[in-house]
């Protein structure tokens, strides 16, 4: 052992040096917990949460042109379109979309898969619910988009 | 009621000395309530300051700032229900909490707060206070056995060798620390507390800066055996969570529980206040004597209202920094009031009888409360001993380190070789 590290033992230095570490971490500045239910946390930028479909903001139609592209992509085949011909303007038209989220693994994969970028998972991430039956989204529910209960008291 | 009045405003006695008896107990029920009140503090700050060191919060919700949380944690831990395991054994399940409390809170009727703080002196305080402190192992070893567990019974023996083994090189420093009282002119030594911190009165300097560094490192042992001797980390073994649950108390719950928390707490006071009575000048103010003078004693009376007006400052900002947010309106209420009444305790310290008589306690519990802040702060840095490195630290480095230290306090005097 050498002279200088005999010195650091005996003089506590190491220990000296973790005692002035957690004395700076001290300041309250340093205070990285959030909390949650009076403050809204900060969601990284690509958090996959729950899924939304995007309505025309100035018609209130909605994107979907039924193209089952987001279901055949889906992994877990959670998502179920159906949609039924319009006979005057020939085109398809969206019924009913219903989501599976308990059985959603938030891959992307819809999201990606969509041509319209009408099914998006968003930042919100508020998604328990006190049944099963709640966890299967149906359209509407995925139209109003998250509405998360706010705390009060 | 005169006499009440007289004794409180001229006593230059202790209420033991002056066999006041009525005074005694009023002296009692006070350092009682003052030591509840302590350790209830202590608990809140322990978490805050814990919590702040560890880059998180604490608590937050139950009052401002968690203010009201320790009040809380003890209004759940009375009524929670009292369980005793089937295979205990009753009398002495029942009877280690009460001596752990007796033990450690009897120890505080001879602490001296001030010259004439203290509920007795007595002319054997230091053997007192260790001898009483150190029944509390008893206690220990009582709630390990009695609980007939197998991690209370470990936590026990763990406890109760750490606690004898640093018990010799704890004892070893203090003998150098009353050693040091001979050193005044007339050369007599004393045990009694309130005389200790005379004797550095009369040397003019504490005992920390006697013989330096021996002063020193006596006193560098007695602060890492007194860690050692509470159980706390990081030589916190008899609880290690990861190892034992939480050693000898892993059987009790409720009242009892808190009952071995509250003896926990009041044995870190005791032995804190052993180390500044012998070390660190007890209630003498800070330079007593190189800033003397009427002018100096005036401004160093200004301390103790100082510091419950700087509080009450800093509570006031906190209410006033508060979110705007209607959920913390009964929050900022609550921090306001506390505000205001720091800021009766500094105004009512402020008067001149109150501000005379108050001089003492004020320096001796600023310097305990600087324990009590290292004993938090140690819990927050280092990492926990192995058994056997712990026991190496005892016997090995502090007890020979006591021993010399000893020597050479009790062989330099009788050479006239003193500094």
């Amino acid at each position: 052992m050498t002279f200088k590290e005999l010195s650091r033992k005996l003089l506590l230095v190491d220990l000296l040096k973790g005692l002035s570490v957690t004395f700076r971490n001290q300041h309250p500045k340093e205070i990285y917990t959030e909390q949650y239910p009076l403050q809204r946390p900060r969601v990284a930028e690509r958090y996959r949460g729950a899924p939304r479909l995007g309505v025309n903001p100035d018609t209130n139609e909605t994107l979907c042109i039924s193209c089952d592209l987001c279901a055949l992509a889906c992994p877990e085949h959670l998502i179920v379109v159906t949609s039924e011909r319009n006979p005057n303007t020939r085109r398809k038209e969206l019924t009913t979309f219903t989501y599976d989220l308990s059985r959603c693994m938030f891959c992307g994969l819809c999201e990606d898969a969509c041509p319209t970028d009408c099914l998006e998972l968003t930042q919100d991430f508020e998604l328990a619910s006190y049944s099963r039956e709640g966890m299967i989204w149906d359209r509407q529910t995925l139209e109003r988009g998250p509405q998360p209960t706010k705390y009060e008291r | 009621m005169q006499d009440f009045l007289n004794y409180i405003q001229h006593s230059s006695q202790t209420p033991g000395e002056a066999g006041n008896f009525a005074w005694a107990t009023i002296y009692i029920l006070i350092i009682f309530t003052g030591i509840s009140v302590a350790v209830i503090a202590m608990n809140w700050l322990e978490r805050k300051v814990l919590a702040h060191m560890q880059v998180r919060l604490g608590p937050m919700r139950v009052g401002p700032h968690g203010l009201l949380q320790p009040i809380a944690d003890a209004l759940k831990l009375l009524i929670k229900e009292d369980i005793m395991p089937s295979e205990a054994d009753r009398l002495v399940f029942w009877l280690a909490p009460v001596t752990v409390v007796i033990t450690a809170f009897t120890v505080f009727i001879v602490i001296p707060f001030g010259p004439t703080h203290a509920v007795t002196d007595m002319n054997i305080g230091i053997l007192f206070m260790l001898g009483v402190s150190s029944l509390g192992v008893l206690g220990i070893i009582m709630a390990g056995w009695a609980s007939n567990s197998h991690y209370p019974l470990l936590g026990a023996l763990r406890s109760s060798s750490q606690m004898v083994s640093y018990e010799i090189a704890m004892g070893m420093a203090v003998i150098s620390a009353v050693l040091m009282t001979t050193l005044t002119s007339d050369g007599v030594g004393t045990l009694s507390m309130i005389q200790i911190v005379q004797s550095q009165d009369k040397q003019q300097t504490w005992f920390l800066f006697r013989m330096f560094p021996f002063g020193f490192l006596a006193f560098f042992i007695f602060a890492v055996a007194m860690v050692a001797e509470t159980n706390r980390a990081p030589f916190d073994l008899p609880e290690a969570e990861s190892e034992l649950v939480a050693g000898f108390h892993t059987e009790y719950s409720g009242f009892r529980w808190s009952l071995f928390f509250l003896a926990e707490y009041a044995a870190m006071l005791a032995v804190s206040s052993i180390a500044v009575t012998l070390w660190l000048g007890g209630w003498m103010r800070p330079f007593p004597h190189w800033m003397a003078g009427v002018g100096w004693d005036a401004f160093f009376s200004f301390f103790p209202a100082a510091t419950f007006l700087i509080l009450a400052l800093l509570a006031l900002i906190g209410t006033v920094r508060m979110p705007k947010h209607p959920a913390f309106k009964i929050q900022k209420g609550g921090l306001g009031l506390f505000a205001l009444v720091l800021c009766g305790i500094g105004i009512l310290l402020l008067v001149p009888a109150v501000k005379d008589r108050i001089q003492d306690i004020y320096w001796f519990v600023a310097k305990v409360s600087v324990f009590m802040y290292a004993y938090i702060w140690y819990r927050g840095t280092f990492p926990r001993y192995r058994f056997d490195q712990l026991m190496k630290l005892g016997w090995k480095v502090m007890i020979p380190m006591g021993i010399a230290v000893l020597i050479v306090v009790a062989a330099a005097p009788a050479f006239n070789f003193v500094w």
